[in-house]
C-alpha cells in the first residue's frame, strides 16, 4: 500500500537577514537585484531543509511574498496597496484596494517555480491565492459587486494555473483560506474555482482554513479541485467525526501540526492524529502536513515541528506496511 | 446632531509616521522592556488617537481602545471564569480574535475598562463615552464548556457587566454604550438579550447606548425599541435596509447613525454622507441622531480612517448651516 506522502502548506520564515534585506528594501537602500539574490539563496536552504526531513512534495517557502494577497496584488494590474491594517494581536499587513479593473498582464510565480524546481528532483507545487481569498482580503473602490471583481480574479489567475503547468508544475494549490467566511457566497467561489482549475490537468489542492467547516461541509467538496487541504490540529481531529457522516470525496491534506503555538507537538500526539486520519481515509488519500503556513514561526520552531510531523509519518508507515 | 465613533481606532499610523505601539509590543514580547514602559506608550498612543478624534472634529470619542488586542480577550482575561483559547475569525471580518472558553461561573473580579476610562477623560477636551463588549455577543463568541444553557451564560456575564458599568458611572462615565454585533446573527435571542441588558442598566443613572454592526435588524424591528437603553446604534452601510425597516414603526429612541463605511477604504464623498443625513432625518429627527461609522475604525489604515472622519464631521456641519 502506499500513501501518507508528506507536505507543507507553503511558507517557511523567513531568516533574519532576509527580513533585514526586505526592510532595506522598502527603505530603497539596497537593489531589486541584491535582494532577489538573497531570496534565492534562502529559497535554496529551504528546499534543502525539506529534502533533510525527507518531505514528499516540497514548497518554494515563500521567501519573496510578504502577504498572501498582496503579493498577488502588487503583480497584477488594478490593485494599489493600502497603509497597514491589523490583523490580530501585534500582526499588521498591508491590504490590496482594487481601485481599476484587475488584469494579469505578466506571469507572476514561473519563474520561481523554474527556478526552484530546478534545485531539486523531488516535485515542488506551485502556490497561488484565490479568487475568492483575494478579494475578501481586498478593499474595493471599483466593482460594484464582490461577485465581478471574484470572477475578473478568477480568470487571471486561471493564467497563472496555466503558465505554471506549462512550467512543469505537477501540483498546483489554490489557497482559498476565506472561503468559510461566508457560507452564503459557497457557490460564487465554486463557480470562482471552476474558472481557475478550468483544464488543469496538474493535481489541484485548495487550502481552507478558520473554519467553521460544519456550515460549508458537504457542499465544500463541490470545489472542483483534486484535494482539499484542512487544519485538523488547531480543532483537535474534531472535524473527522463530521466526515464519518458524510464521506469525504476527495484527497485531504491533513493538518497535523498547529502552527500558532511555539510548542512543538509530542511525535505521539501527531502518530495519534495521522492514525484517526486513517480510520477514515485510506493512506492515499491522505497528505500529512501542517495546519497552515509556517511563517510565523521561528526558524527552528519550524524545523523542529516538521522533524516531528516526518518522524510520526514515517513511524506510522512503518506500523502499517505503508510504501 | 452629535458626531462620534463607534469605538476603537487604528492603533498605527503609516510611515513616516512611527509605528510606536507595534514596536513596544514586540520588544515586550521579546523581554526588551517592562510592562510598565509597554503601559507608558499605550497611555501616549492613546492621548495620539484622542488628539486626532478630536482634530478631525467628533464631538464624542472613545479611548480608542488601544490596549484591547480585540473586544473578546480583553473583558475575558480580566471575569474570573475564562481561559484564553487559539485564534478564531471575527465575524465576516479578516481579522482574529483568541476564543475565551467558559471553564467556570462568570465572576467580575476587578475593574476592566474603568482606569482607561478615567485616562481618556483627563486628556480629552471632549466627552468620552465607555464602551463595553456585551453579554450576549461575549457569550456568542465564545466556547461555553460549563454553563448548561447560553441564557445562564449570558445573564451571567450580564451581572459581571452590570458591575463594570456600575465601576464605570461611579468613575465618571455619562454615556456607556454596550456593544452587540452578535444579536444581527441570531435574531431569535432578542428576548434574552432584552432581559441581559436590563440587568446591566438598571441600576444605572447615565445615559445608555446599545451599538449593532455587520448588518440589518429586519425581524428585530420594532421591537429592538423595547431595550431599556436611551440610544440604538444601527448599521446603514451593511444593513441599508435599515433605512426602509425602521420607516415602519416610528423609531422612539435616539439613533446611532452608522453611515461611513469602516471596512472600506473608498471615500465618502460629504454631499453623498449629507443626503444620507437628509434621508434619515425624515425618520429620526436630527435632534436624536448620533453620527457615526458603522463599526470601529480598525478595519481602515490610520490615515483613510482619519479622513473618513472629516467628512463626516463636514457632511454634519454642512447639514448645520456652519459650512
Amino acid at each position: 500500500m502506499k500513501g501518507l506522502l508528506t507536505t507543507t502548506v507553503g511558507s517557511f520564515p523567513k531568516p533574519e537577514y532576509l527580513k533585514k534585506a526586505r526592510a532595506k528594501f522598502s527603505r530603497k537602500e539596497i537593489t531589486m537585484q541584491e535582494l532577489e539574490s538573497l531570496e534565492r539563496k534562502a529559497t535554496e536552504d529551504v528546499i534543502r531543509l525539506q529534502e533533510t526531513l525527507g518531505l514528499d512534495i516540497l514548497v518554494d517557502g515563500e521567501m519573496y511574498r510578504g502577504d498572501m494577497a498582496t503579493f498577488f496584488a502588487r503583480n497584477m494590474e488594478g490593485f494599489k496597496i493600502s497603509g497597514l491594517v491589523r490583523s490580530y494581536g501585534n500582526r499588521y499587513y498591508k491590504k490590496p484596494v482594487a481601485v481599476r479593473k484587475i488584469k494579469r498582464t505578466k506571469p507572476i510565480t514561473t519563474e520561481m517555480f523554474k527556478f526552484t524546481q530546478k534545485l531539486t528532483s523531488k516535485p515542488v507545487k506551485g502556490i497561488l491565492t484565490g479568487p475568492y481569498t483575494m478579494t475578501d482580503w481586498s478593499f474595493n473602490e471599483y466593482y460594484s459587486s464582490r461577485k465581478d471583481m471574484i470572477i475578473d480574479l478568477a480568470y487571471a489567475i486561471h493564467d497563472e494555473a496555466v503558465d505554471l503547468e506549462s512550467a512543469g508544475a505537477r501540483y498546483i494549490q489554490i489557497d482559498e483560506p476565506a472561503i468559510s467566511t461566508r457560507p452564503e457566497e459557497l457557490d460564487l467561489a465554486i463557480d470562482a474555482m471552476k474558472i481557475v482549475t478550468d483544464g488543469i490537468n496538474a493535481k489541484t489542492i485548495t487550502h481552507i482554513c478558520y473554519g467553521d467547516f460544519e456550515k460549508i461541509y458537504p457542499k465544500m467538496l463541490e470545489l472542483p479541485v483534486d484535494q482539499i487541504d484542512l487544519e485538523m490540529a488547531n480543532s483537535n481531529f474534531d472535524f473527522l467525526n463530521l466526515f464519518k457522516k458524510y464521506k469525504f470525496t476527495k484527497e485531504i491534506g491533513f493538518g497535523v501540526i498547529d502552527v500558532h503555538t511555539h510548542k512543538t507537538e509530542t511525535k505521539e500526539y501527531v502518530k495519534n492524529g495521522i492514525r484517526k486520519a486513517l480510520e477514515v481515509f485510506s493512506p492515499d488519500k491522505v497528505f500529512v502536513d501542517p495546519d497552515c503556513g509556517l511563517k510565523t514561526r521561528t526558524e527552528k520552531e519550524a524545523y523542529q515541528k516538521l522533524k516531528v510531523m516526518a518522524e510520526a509519518t514515517m513511524d506510522v508507515k512503518k506500523e502499517l506496511n505503508i510504501e | 446632531m452629535i458626531t462620534t465613533v463607534v469605538g476603537n481606532y487604528p492603533k498605527i499610523p503609516n510611515y513616516p509616521r512611527e509605528a510606536k505601539l507595534r514596536k513596544a509590543i514586540a520588544d515586550f514580547e521579546k523581554g526588551k522592556i517592562t510592562k510598565e514602559i509597554l503601559s507608558r506608550i499605550e497611555d501616549d498612543v492613546t492621548i495620539e488617537v484622542i488628539n486626532e478624534q478630536v482634530n478631525a472634529g467628533v464631538e464624542l470619542i472613545t479611548d480608542g481602545q488601544i490596549r484591547w488586542e480585540d473586544a473578546q480577550t480583553y473583558f475575558a482575561k480580566k471575569i474570573k471564569g475564562f481561559s484564553i483559547n487559539g485564534l478564531i475569525r471575527y465575524f465576516d471580518t479578516n481579522t482574529y480574535y483568541r476564543q475565551p472558553v467558559v471553564e467556570n461561573k462568570m465572576e467580575w473580579l476587578t475593574p476592566i475598562c474603568v482606569n482607561d476610562f478615567r485616562f481618556a477623560v483627563k486628556h480629552s477636551p471632549v466627552p468620552v463615552k465607555a464602551v463595553i463588549t456585551g453579554p450576549y455577543t461575549l457569550a456568542r463568541l465564545s466556547k461555553n464548556n460549563h454553563y448548561s444553557s447560553i441564557n445562564d451564560l449570558v445573564l451571567d456575564l450580564a451581572d459581571v457587566l452590570a458591575k463594570e458599568a456600575n465601576a464605570l458611572e461611579k468613575a465618571g462615565a455619562t454615556f456607556i454604550q454596550i456593544d452587540e454585533p452578535a444579536i444581527l446573527k441570531y435574531k431569535d435571542d432578542f428576548s434574552l438579550l432584552n432581559e441581559a441588558v436590563k440587568v446591566i442598566t438598571r441600576n444605572l443613572n447615565v445615559k445608555t447606548a446599545l451599538y449593532t454592526y455587520f448588518g440589518d435588524i429586519d425581524d428585530l424591528y420594532p421591537d429592538i425599541l423595547e431595550l431599556p437603553v436611551d440610544v440604538i446604534g444601527l448599521d446603514f452601510v451593511m444593513g441599508k435596509n435599515n433605512f426602509d425597516i425602521i420607516k415602519t414603526t416610528s423609531f422612539t429612541k435616539e439613533l446611532g447613525f452608522g453611515i461611513v463605511d469602516a471596512r472600506n477604504t473608498k471615500i465618502e464623498k460629504i454631499d453623498e454622507i449629507v443626503n444620507n443625513i437628509k434621508r434619515i432625518s425624515n425618520i429620526v429627527p436630527e435632534r436624536k441622531l448620533y453620527v457615526n461609522p458603522n463599526c470601529g475604525l480598525e478595519f481602515l489604515p490610520r490615515e483613510n480612517a482619519y479622513n473618513k472622519l472629516v467628512n463626516m464631521v463636514k457632511a454634519v456641519n454642512k447639514v448645520r448651516g456652519i459650512i
